[in-house]
């Protein structure tokens, strides 16, 4: 699995608000790599612009040797990269396993029939939620909809996972278990960006980080260094760290 | 083994259905030709409209289109040529309006297709009168209400077939999706607005042929005749009264509300309107996902 993730000088305006403000940085392939800022310093919009939710006023965004910057959405999924979102949105219409179906029939490759419903079973296993596809999203925990999201997310088969917070909201049991599914990837050879608050997280997963303050980088490097580094903790961590 | 004795029994049904004409009296089966037609209607406009929750009232739109068609070129070109040029100019439309108005969402798409309705009646109407100066035409085709009938009922099996056939394919879980949330379906790797323009397009189409091949049984048409649009609210109600998001829904909902307005036309026409719009508030009200699915709550409430 090849696949590099490229983003330089990346902008993006929202009125009179710049929301990301020149971001340069890459994620190498099989690398889990973490996106760290305070709230509202343009975490999500960069994901957004990677993912094609939104479109960049300026920069580009290449993986594995293509220009996303401009495709849409849809496109980029088949180019291999897929996302979790913030606040996870299942699709209530549709039961827990046609949520992840709807993935493998439109992913990387196509799947469908009786071939994509092993795939789906499959990958509702991997993330615990094994024999429970006929149920319906609704009357899922917020857990097990974040759960669920993976999955739908897996089920486009990509190279680059962008996760959004997802272990934001799990509690310790569930958060190791959370810790050691996004390391399992890993192990696949799957790249990953993870956005995270939980530093217990992001240090057992992310050899690098990437730090944003205001829509702009203030640091990057070996996830020890950048976290110790003093703009990191008078932006990110607070007076009570320091 | 079932699905054997499924398609033998469809089969036997249709046979029936194709023979009914020389079973029932002219009455009847100008009836069954009325109902075909609303069914066809009703299953069309679900088949976009279900699982995307578009609702669209454009219905007469194209099955005027459709009807006027007809009524043109009926004496120019050969039947099914003139079926032909219905189609592909329902198509064309559709393909119009559905770039311009698929990114609208919601209310604002509903309102939209209202109007396109409107603005293609006194189009039409403004045309009639000022440029060829005529109100109204003439068509003058061989055919008795059976021959009618026998189109629709073909359309209308073409119809459920490509409703079943979507339904059953991923595009009907893309279509499902899309309904739910589009974002989300995007990043699934759907071609939203390729899809929803597509099925939006197909629907229409039969719209338009549901029109022209019903537009002989006029053999005096002029717009506020086929571009009333009491059809698009007709064709709403009974999709949704029967459940716009299943295969039969439509047809369940079509047979009852086509009787009871062909009884209420007849015997209350002063106060049609009323009743219609009484109607469409209390199924809306107390049948929101329509009969089917409330059969399925009943059902599943009985059991447990
Ligand atoms: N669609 C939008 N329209 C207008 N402003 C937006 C939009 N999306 C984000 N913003 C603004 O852009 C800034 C960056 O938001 P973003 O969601 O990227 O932050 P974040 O780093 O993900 O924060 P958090 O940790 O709270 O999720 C914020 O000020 C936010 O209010
Ligand atoms: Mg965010």
């Amino acid at each position: 699995m090849n696949g590099r993730l490229e983003i330089t000088g990346l902008k993006k305006r929202f009125g009179g608000l710049t929301a990301v403000n020149g971001v340069s940085f890459a994620v190498e392939p099989g690398e889990v790599i973490g996106l760290l800022g305070p709230n509202g310093s343009g975490k999500t919009t960069v994901m957004n612009m990677v993912s094609g939710a939104l479109r960049a006023d300026a920069g580009s965004i290449r993986f594995d040797g293509v220009e996303l910057t401009r495709l849409k959405p849809n496109k980029i999924a088949k180019h291999g990269v897929a996302r979790t979102f913030q606040l996870v949105r299942p699709l209530p219409t549709l039961s827990v396993a046609e949520n992840v179906l709807l993935s493998f029939a439109f992913g990387r490759k196509r799947h469908w029939g009786r071939e994509a419903q092993m795939l789906v079973e499959e990958k509702l296993e991997f993330v615990g939620l094994g024999g429970r596809g006929g149920e319906e999203v609704g009357n899922l925990t917020y857990i097990d909809q974040k759960r669920m999201e993976l999955a739908r997310a897996l089920a486009s088969e990509p190279k680059l996972l962008l996760l959004d917070e997802w272990l934001a909201g799990l509690n310790p049991s569930e958060l190791r278990i959370g810790i050691d599914l996004v390391r399992h990837l890993q192990g696949l050879g799957m790249s990953v960006l993870l956005v995270e608050h939980i530093m217990e997280a992001v240090r057992a997963l992310c050899s690098r980080c990437v730090v944003m303050s205001a829509g702009e980088v203030i640091a990057s490097g070996e996830s020890e260094a950048v976290l110790k580094a003093p703009q990191v903790i008078s932006a990110y961590l607070g007076d009570d760290h320091a | 083994m079932k699905q054997t004795v499924f398609i033998l029994l469809g089969l036997a049904v249709l046979a029936l259905l194709a023979a009914a004409p020389y079973l029932l009296s002219d009455y009847g089966t100008a009836l069954l030709l009325g109902m075909t037609g609303y069914i066809t209607l009703a299953t069309a406009w679900a088949m976009f409209s279900g699982p995307t929750r578009y609702v669209s009232l454009a219905t007469v739109a194209f099955f005027g289109i459709g009807a006027y068609t007809v009524a043109v070129l009926s004496e120019v070109l050969p039947y099914p040529l003139v079926l032909l040029v219905a189609a592909l100019i329902g198509l064309t439309v559709a393909i119009i309006v559905g770039l311009s108005t698929l990114r609208l969402a919601g209310v604002y798409f509903v309102i939209f297709t209202f109007g396109l309705a409107e603005l293609v009646r006194q189009t039409v109407t403004w045309w009639e009168v000022n440029v060829t100066e005529t109100l109204g035409r003439y068509i003058f085709l061989p055919f008795e209400g059976r021959h009618i009938y026998w189109q629709l009922l073909a359309l209308l099996v073409v119809t459920l077939l490509i409703s079943w056939w979507i339904g059953r394919s991923r595009y009907g879980l893309a279509l499902k999706a899309i309904g739910d949330d589009e974002t989300v379906a995007e990043h699934a790797g759907i071609n939203v607005p390729g899809l929803k323009l597509a099925l939006f397009a197909i629907s229409a189409t039969i719209i338009t042929l549901v029109g022209a091949i019903q537009a002989p049984r006029w053999t005096y048409i002029e717009p506020s005749i086929v571009f009333n649009p009491t059809v698009s609210f007709l064709t709403l109600i009974m999709a949704l009264l029967g459940g716009p998001s299943k295969l039969w829904g439509p047809m369940v909902g079509a047979i009852p509300l086509f009787l009871l307005f062909e009884w209420l036309s007849a015997n209350f026409p002063d106060h049609f309107s009323i009743l219609l719009g009484a109607l469409f508030i209390m199924i809306v009200f107390f049948m929101p996902k329509g009969i089917l699915a409330k059969l399925e709550d009943l059902r599943a409430g009985g059991a447990s």
